[in-house]
């Protein structure tokens, strides 16, 4: 894997024509976490959309070493946000495969069936995501994270909705793609265990 | 690939929710069965206003089905899965439009001649009617992704998408009922059909990439 490096400078987000939060300095690599934390509304999901390339900085903005290109860091990062993505009418199959192919990736039916099974959804295949629980549906699209394969993790609130075991399986689950050289920004707002665990802490600020 | 992933997609989910295709069906057939009541008139008057009720219906009825383009996707968060999948987004936008055409255009169009017997429509007109509303129909989807893409963020934004593209469905209701309408009283509609082909050729090249800007706009 070449060497990425995400450099986050100076950057802030508005709101209404008000800064959200102080600056943010981050520097991402390989092989490391950050978590950011803040109260309610102190702007995590809108740094988290912004550096994941769904909103705009006012200020500041991301580096995306080596090559800085848009293209190279979304092909080298995934987001996953309070909306999770799954379309409720198609299954659980239908919703990775479509989530899949649309990052370039081909997959057949035993690869996506095993992807579901690594997040506890054996059984599910044929499942409308519909029909599932909040936290199945968190572990629906978690299940992309697995299949996609990419570097850096953008994760809004990952902890939510996931029961003990969920919240341990994802911990487990963040902890080995970082030691297997990715890296990983979340934000969790009560989760004691990642806040210790993390390379990187963020705190927003009021501006 | 990413094309026809999304185009797949697109009308799998609109096949499994069946009242988004025959909802403008059975809005048409309604409505076309109050005109000989409420005009109380004979073959003749009816088939006067032919033209212009099939095509106003038709629009109308595409009108109503615009609103959820992208306003689905942008609630449920899978609009951020093919926008940052880096899959152009005009591209993206063809694929919507596209998929929006194959589960309403495509069944009005099929459907147009049920609502042109009832309005007895001259014989002559049908082949014009078929044709003008196969090119128009695709205009439709095209410039309501622009509308779908401008209003996705807000709640009721649905009145306001009609407003801003009804001005710019004018001309193919002009040109389309105006090609019918010729054939009808004997003219050629080649004139109209030809530009109702240029409304189609302008709203292929530049609808999606103003649908991609207000996408990105919307984002940010």
């Amino acid at each position: 894997m070449q060497s990425t490096i995400l450099h986050i400078s100076h950057a802030q987000c508005q709101k209404g024509g008000e800064p959200l939060f102080a600056p943010v300095d981050l520097v991402l690599q390989p092989g490391e976490m950050a978590v950011v934390a803040g109260n309610n509304g102190s702007g995590k999901t809108t740094l988290l959309e912004a550096v994941a390339g769904l909103g705009s900085f006012c200020q500041g903005g991301i580096h995306f070493a080596p090559d800085n290109n848009r293209d190279s860091w979304l092909q080298h990062s995934h987001y996953i946000g309070h909306s999770l993505g799954n379309k409720a009418s198609l299954t659980c199959l239908e919703n990775l495969h479509f989530a899949a192919t649309i990052n370039g990736i081909r997959t057949n039916e035993q690869q996506l069936s095993d992807g579901l099974a690594q997040v506890g959804l054996h059984g599910y295949e044929y499942h409308y995501a519909n029909d599932l629980s909040a936290g199945q549906k968190k572990r629906l699209s978690l299940s992309r994270l697995l299949l996609l394969n990419k570097t850096f993790w953008l994760l809004d609130e990952p902890f939510v909705n996931l029961d003990q075991t969920g919240c341990d399986w994802l911990f487990d689950c963040i902890s080995k793609h970082i030691s297997q050289g990715g890296a990983a920004l979340l934000t969790a707002h009560d989760n004691k265990r990642i806040h210790q665990q993390a390379d990187h802490f963020i705190q927003l600020q009021r501006p | 690939m990413r094309f026809w992933i999304l185009l797949q997609r697109d009308v799998l989910v609109a096949w499994r929710k069946k009242s988004n295709i025959y909802q403008p069906l059975v809005f048409q057939l309604l409505i076309v069965t109050m005109f000989p009541l409420g005009l109380g008139a004979g073959a003749q008057t009816l088939q006067k206003i032919a033209p212009a009720v099939v095509w106003i219906l038709a629009l109308i009825s595409t009108l109503i089905t615009l609103e959820n383009i992208f306003k689905d996707d942008y609630e449920d968060g899978s609009l951020a899965l093919y926008t940052l999948s880096g899959m152009s987004l005009p591209v993206a936008v063809i694929a919507k439009a596209a998929a929006h055409w194959l589960t309403t255009g495509l069944p009005v169009i099929i459907f147009a001649p049920v609502i042109a017997v009832l309005l007895h429509l001259p014989a002559s007109a049908y082949g014009i009617l078929m044709l003008s509303l196969l090119i128009a129909t695709p205009i439709f989807s095209l410039l309501g992704t622009v509308g779908s893409a401008l209003i996705m963020n807000l709640k009721n934004g649905g009145m306001l998408l009609s407003v801003l593209i009804m001005p710019l469905l004018a001309p193919v209701l002009i040109f389309g009922a105006g090609a019918v309408l010729e054939t009808t009283l004997g003219n050629t509609p080649v004139g109209h059909i030809t530009l109702l082909a240029g409304c189609f050729v302008l709203s292929l090249t530049l609808a999606p990439l103003a649908a991609a800007a207000a996408i990105k706009v919307n984002l940010e």
